[in-house]
């Protein structure tokens, strides 16, 4: 479609709409509307390409994840058939490339029921039927909304409780024969025999760790008799009730004021280099740009919409091969409004390693516009 | 840094309209009356930009209404290049909409009304003027070809070189060239309308045609409109000032012959600028040697006049 607008408007391109010629005004009026391209892009789109550079639509399901980039799998125009193609492997929903490699051994890892409190009854734990990687992998699928989404479902991986006093009785079940490989055949795994090779032998305490011992039963108290803390189920719950505690107790005082004693953050002759010392007095860490940038969710009014490729002089671009972007674009106006931390990381994620350039229009001129991230130096070399 | 109040009239009329630049912008006078009969210029909108597109069009705003705004199409003898761009032609919105107060400018419906009847007649019509076009060229091939032909004959006859056999054969091929040429179909050269053919040149109907002009009402935009009209008339030439951060750059005359006096920046009266923002357009300013200027229109009603202050940087005397 671009193609053909540049050249309608070159005059290689006689476009027809119910057997009348279009103008190029008629071209505009119909084809640049904010559902497909608006004026500003195809101004930007224009400037560039009268310039001599390849521009093409930007897709964001083109861009490679950063674990493919990680392995450097080769690129191809079309995912869907690369993933037809592949040999069919034995490990079960592996639809991702780091399924490959199971081992074994590790499939020892198996959902357990949670432990529900037992009677004194003897029976042994025996393995559900269902997996949890086929659960997690079915439930990926039904969850179309998410991209890429990762099929390890941890609420059902369990570990097996070992080290307590019911550990005599537990039997690990026998692995999912798919996860093997060739006709290895491997049984349920009786605890028992291995618990007596654990050194379940009373610590001998010293003297002064005896009494470190007493004074602590006598004085101080475990956070675990308190009920609250019992009731929680994981840390960040733990947190939160020390925030509404430490609230309760002083309420003028806002939570993120420092309590204890005010001290140095760093003693003279503590640190050896520059870099030591910064470290140590820094309150605000430095981050990179694409930190936690893949769980922000999907902007509205900020989106690439080009890739820029070099003129063919410079790069050899192909239409089946074209390689990475020379840059990707986004266009916006003076009039709306300037991207923010958020809108840059969300696009530099989408964009993968290619910078983006934001190329703003101005009533006919175009200005661009890049970010460069930048690391302050700490030490002097 | 002083602020002077107010600014300098430099009061330079252009040529060209009746008057135009002492008219108050209401009031309709003779010479409003008399262009309104005139036909009026097109304005296509699309995602809401204005823009025109006829030669004719461009050129009379800029002479009589002062009018500049911004070529962003292709040229279509040089594509490959952005120095010198084509139609169409970008205008600020405060532009379109006061051309459309002042009865100068219609908007171009974009959708085609036509029924089934007229679009068959247009079909016919284009057609029609396929044919002639293509036997015109025809009889101007043949023309082009024979001429070639009259040519090498003579340069032949002036070597002396040729006998009497050759200058037959070429006789010969003379004679068939002119009853047998035909030109292919594929090699007719074909024009390709930049502005759209039709309607735009019955002013009733393009009046009925006419879409509501979409432009957005809110203080910013009105603010804008309201500064540009008293610049406007007081007789300067006004453009997109966005690269020195402002939101005109005024010139005392046609931008082709003068630079930029001022960068205008318009606010409301009761806007707060923060002293930070003040410093940076003044610096700005002298850095790229043009005074700024604050304009704010008084809210005493739609008439009320524009206030301005220039920013002048000066040191302790």
């Amino acid at each position: 479609f671009y193609c053909s607008r540049k050249d309608h408007l070159w005059g290689n391109v006689q476009v027809f709409y119910q057997d009348l010629p279009l103008s190029i005004q008629e071209g505009y009026e119909r084809f640049l509307s904010p559902e497909t391209v608006t004026l500003h892009q195809y101004q930007v789109f224009g400037h560039l390409k009268r310039l001599g550079y390849v521009v093409n639509r930007f897709d964001p399901s083109t861009v490679p994840s950063l674990y493919e980039r990680q392995l450097n799998l080769p690129l191809s125009r079309d995912r869907q058939n690369k993933q037809l193609k592949r040999k069919r492997s034995h490990s079960p929903g592996s639809r991702y490339p780091h399924f490959k490699h199971k081992d074994p051994t590790s499939s020892t890892a198996h959902t357990h029921e949670q432990d529900e409190p037992m009677d004194s009854g003897s029976h042994v734990d025996r393995a559900p039927e269902r997996n949890w990687w086929t659960a997690a992998s079915s439930q990926s699928r039904s969850m179309t909304g998410l991209p890429a989404a990762l099929p390890w479902d941890f609420r059902l991986i369990s570990f097996p409780d070992l080290g307590s006093s019911r550990a005599a009785r537990t039997c690990l079940a026998a692995p999912d024969p798919e996860l093997l490989p060739g006709a290895l055949q491997v049984g349920e795994c009786k605890m028992a025999s291995w618990l007596t090779k654990l050194n379940l032998k009373e610590e001998k305490l010293s003297r002064r760790e005896r009494e470190r011992q007493r004074e602590r039963d006598r004085y101080k108290r475990s956070v675990n008799d308190d009920r609250e803390v019992r009731r929680c189920t994981n840390w960040a719950e733990y947190l939160e009730l020390m925030k509404k505690r430490r609230r309760q107790r002083c309420k003028e005082r806002p939570a993120h004021l420092w309590e204890k004693d005010v001290t140095p953050l760093s003693q003279p002759g503590l640190c050896t280099s520059h870099r030591e010392l910064l470290e140590e007095v820094s309150i605000i860490q430095s981050s990179h740009l694409l930190e936690e940038a893949s769980k922000l969710p999907q902007l509205d009014q900020w989106r690439i919409i080009f890739n820029v490729y070099q003129p063919d002089s410079v790069a050899d671009f192909k239409k089946s091969h074209p390689g990475n972007p020379y840059t990707r674009m986004c266009v916006c106006s003076f009039d709306g409004p300037v991207p923010d931390l958020r809108v840059m990381k969300q696009l530099s994620f989408q964009s993968a390693d290619i910078p983006v350039t934001f190329a703003v229009v101005d009533h006919g001129d175009i200005s661009f516009y890049c970010f460069k991230e930048f690391k302050l130096p700490s030490d002097f070399y | 840094m002083d602020c002077e109040r107010p600014a300098e009239d430099h009061g330079t009329r252009q040529n060209g309209g009746a008057g135009e630049g002492g008219e108050a912008a209401g009031a309709e006078s003779e010479g409003d009356r008399e262009r309104s009969r005139e036909p009026r210029v097109n304005i296509s909108l699309v995602g809401g930009t204005p823009l025109l597109w006829r030669a004719g069009d461009i050129r009379r705003v800029r002479e009589e209404d002062g009018v500049v705004g911004a070529l962003v199409g292709s040229l279509a003898r040089q594509p490959r290049q952005n120095v010198r761009l084509g139609r169409p032609l970008e205008i600020l919105q405060e532009e379109a909409s006061l051309l459309l107060q002042r009865g100068r400018a219609a908007v171009q419906h974009t959708h085609n009304q036509e029924d089934e009847e007229s679009h068959v007649k247009a079909v016919e019509a284009y057609q029609s003027r396929l044919e002639h076009s293509y036997e015109e060229q025809c009889v101007l091939a043949l023309e082009d070809k024979k001429a070639v032909l009259q040519r090498v004959m003579n340069a032949k006859q002036n070597d002396h070189t040729c006998d009497e056999g050759t200058e037959q054969a070429m006789r010969e091929r003379l004679s068939s060239l002119q009853k047998g040429f035909t030109l292919p179909r594929s090699a007719m050269a074909v024009q390709l309308c930049t502005a759209r053919a039709g309607f735009g040149h019955c002013p009733e109907e393009a009046a009925f045609l006419a879409a509501d002009w979409p432009m957005p009402r809110d203080e910013r935009s009105e603010t804008r409109f309201r500064v540009y009209r008293d610049l406007r008339g007081r007789g300067f030439y006004l453009t997109a000032a966005g690269k020195f951060g402002g939101d005109y750059l005024v010139y005392p005359g046609d931008p082709l012959r003068f630079h930029a006096h001022f960068i205008a920046l318009c606010l409301s009266m009761d806007e707060q600028l923060p002293l930070c923002d003040v410093l940076a357009v003044a610096r700005l300013g002298s850095n790229v040697k043009k005074t700024v200027l604050l304009c704010s229109p008084r809210d005493s009603g739609v008439e009320g006049e524009v206030v301005y202050s220039s920013l002048q940087w000066s040191g302790m005397v």
